[in-house]
């Protein structure tokens, strides 16, 4: 049994690894927007801080809504979902692998983030500000994953693409993460309530220091409410698609 | 304490086994009972129920109505499913893992799981099995799913059109190796529309339609069961003379050449002849299974569902 999950987490990982298609967007896309906001921008360095703790979730988002997002969708679409429920694959073991992958992957984005942001844009934090960053980070996955997941199961694999692409942008303009919302007309800032990119964004940029007051339990709050209801859509989703 | 209490529960039992998709009946208070391993061959037009009947097995779909057991227990338990090996029709594989990884994995599911190296050497899969699954031509493809329906050295062993895409060196070679897992104590369900696979491979033949059994024998027996001959000939004569001859069950014209089922061959030919003595291209057959097949269902086997 752990033989199984071990088995399928592998199988994962090397699926990701072996689509550049999707790998080199989601792995160099957020390090390389953050080199050009953080770093090359003449006095770009001042924001690198509230920059690094926002591209860390806009680091996490894109391996998870397209790692499930169009992965699940075309693998549905395949038949490859329906054979994995006729022989005796645990239940729960794809979704752990598939978390687990987006996860390794995510952390390679991550490193790059945070060296460039340790030694190019000269970020200072205390190490345990460095691991509770981190931690906000990895946990962001798990929102971003469910949305994906119900994604998946909802569109066909070609519609689930353009959807994740949509949903990727837009939940990092409007969530804040590219630039603060207090820069956008105030409607925009009230859209961004019910994006957990804004809500994650707020509680990492809490543990760095770097976004000022932040009302962090309420944030917090929000943000489990919102993977509260993106795991009811996914479970219905799931369930719709029995 | 009657007799059947001490036996094993039978492999697969279905009593009055019916599914409807909205007013639709797929299966229809279908009976069936398989306690011998072997190659059953299960046949229908399309639309008989095949796919659902098999389905209902695997425990992807629930029955409206009535029972469905695999091995004593409810289709799509675990542990049943740990003894069941599955090749499905209409299934792609991550296309960026090779042959060699998707067979782990699919042995990490099970507790005693066949040698691999033993397996590729088997399914003869040795000169791509480290090629990726999307690099594969089509049957290459199949019998790598072939191989992962094997990995579980499963006790039931469902076969959806194996042998769709293969070409004839690679067809008998996959048929030598179901006989063989038959013969070592598999149940192996077998659906195809190629009855010449059929004919070569099952022990038993069960004929759907409507989503009911509408014959379970041998492949023998259906065909003897049909009894009677297949003439073939070029005439001249109309069909109302032809309709006179004794014993006719059938006939057919493709061209010029005539087919008629007949119940006895010789008297129907001593007519034939003194009917018209220039008959020509005269050949006397056994029916095929695919006649048989013809007389029960009232229409040819073909390809899907």
């Amino acid at each position: 049994m752990a033989n199984a999950y071990l088995a399928e987490i592998k199988a994962e990982v090397l699926k990701l690894s072996r689509m550049p298609e999707f790998a080199i967007p989601t792995l160099i896309l957020p390090v390389m927007f953050f080199t050009l906001f953080g770093v090359i921008i003449p006095g770009s360095r001042d924001n690198a801080a509230y920059l690094l703790s926002t591209f860390g979730v806009f680091a996490v988002m894109g391996p998870a809504l397209f790692g499930f997002g169009a992965g699940v969708a075309q693998e549905r679409e395949r038949g490859w979902l329906t054979l994995k429920r006729a022989v005796p694959a645990p239940a729960a073991a794809l979704l752990v692998a598939k978390t687990t992958a987006t996860v390794l992957i995510a952390s390679v984005s991550l490193g790059a983030i945070y060296a460039v942001a340790a030694f190019a844009a000269g970020v200072e934090l205390s190490p345990q500000v460095w691991l509770g960053l981190l931690l906000v980070h990895v946990l962001s996955a798990i929102p971003f994953v469910l949305l994906g997941l119900a994604l998946g199961f909802v569109f066909g694999a070609n519609a689930a693409v353009a959807v994740a692409n949509i949903a990727y942008l837009g939940m990092a303009v409007l969530g804040g993460l590219w630039m603060p919302i207090s820069v956008f007309p105030k409607i925009m800032g009230q859209i961004a309530q019910v994006l957990p990119s804004y809500h994650l964004a707020e509680i990492a940029l809490g543990v760095s220091g770097a976004g000022g007051e932040t009302a962090l339990l309420g944030h917090i709050l929000a943000a489990l409410a919102i993977t509260a209801i993106a795991a009811g859509l996914a479970l219905l989703a799931w369930a719709r698609q029995r | 304490m009657t007799v059947s209490d001490d036996l094993a529960p039978p492999i697969l039992k279905a009593d009055a086994l019916t599914r409807r998709y909205g007013r639709k009946t797929a299966l229809d208070g279908l009976e069936l009972s398989l306690s011998e391993p072997g190659v059953l061959a299960l046949l229908g037009p399309n639309g008989a129920g095949k796919t659902t009947f098999v389905q209902t097995a695997l425990g992807l779909t629930r029955p409206s109505s009535g029972r469905l057991s695999v091995f004593g227990a409810r289709p799509g338990d675990r542990a049943i499913r740990t003894r069941i090996g599955v090749m499905m029709q209409d299934t792609d594989l991550a296309h960026t893992l090779t042959g060699r990884e998707l067979l782990e994995l699919f042995a990490s599911y099970y507790p005693d799981p066949a040698d691999l190296d033993a397996l590729i050497e088997r399914c003869a899969l040795g000169s791509f099995i480290r090629q990726r699954y999307g690099k594969l031509s089509g049957g290459q493809k199949r019998r790598i799913q072939f191989a992962l329906a094997l990995v579980g050295q499963p006790d039931l062993l469902f076969l959806d059109e194996p042998t769709t895409g293969l070409d004839t060196e690679a067809r008998r070679a996959l048929w030598a190796i179901v006989r063989d897992v038959a013969a070592s104590g598999t149940l192996v369900i077998l659906t195809t529309h190629y009855l010449e696979e059929a004919d070569a491979l099952a022990d038993r033949v069960v004929v759907l339609k409507d989503g009911r059994v509408i014959a379970d024998d041998t492949a023998d027996g259906l065909r003897t069961r049909m009894g009677g001959a297949i003439i073939e000939c070029v005439t001249a004569l109309d069909d109302d003379a032809l309709n006179a001859l004794p014993g006719l069950i059938a006939l057919s014209r493709s061209g010029r050449k005539l087919r008629l089922q007949v119940s006895n061959a010789v008297p129907a030919l001593k007519a034939l002849f003194e009917l018209d003595p220039e008959l020509s291209d005269l050949g006397v057959a056994q029916p095929t299974l695919e006649d048989a097949f013809e007389a029960l269902t009232g229409q040819p086997q073909t390809e899907g569902a």
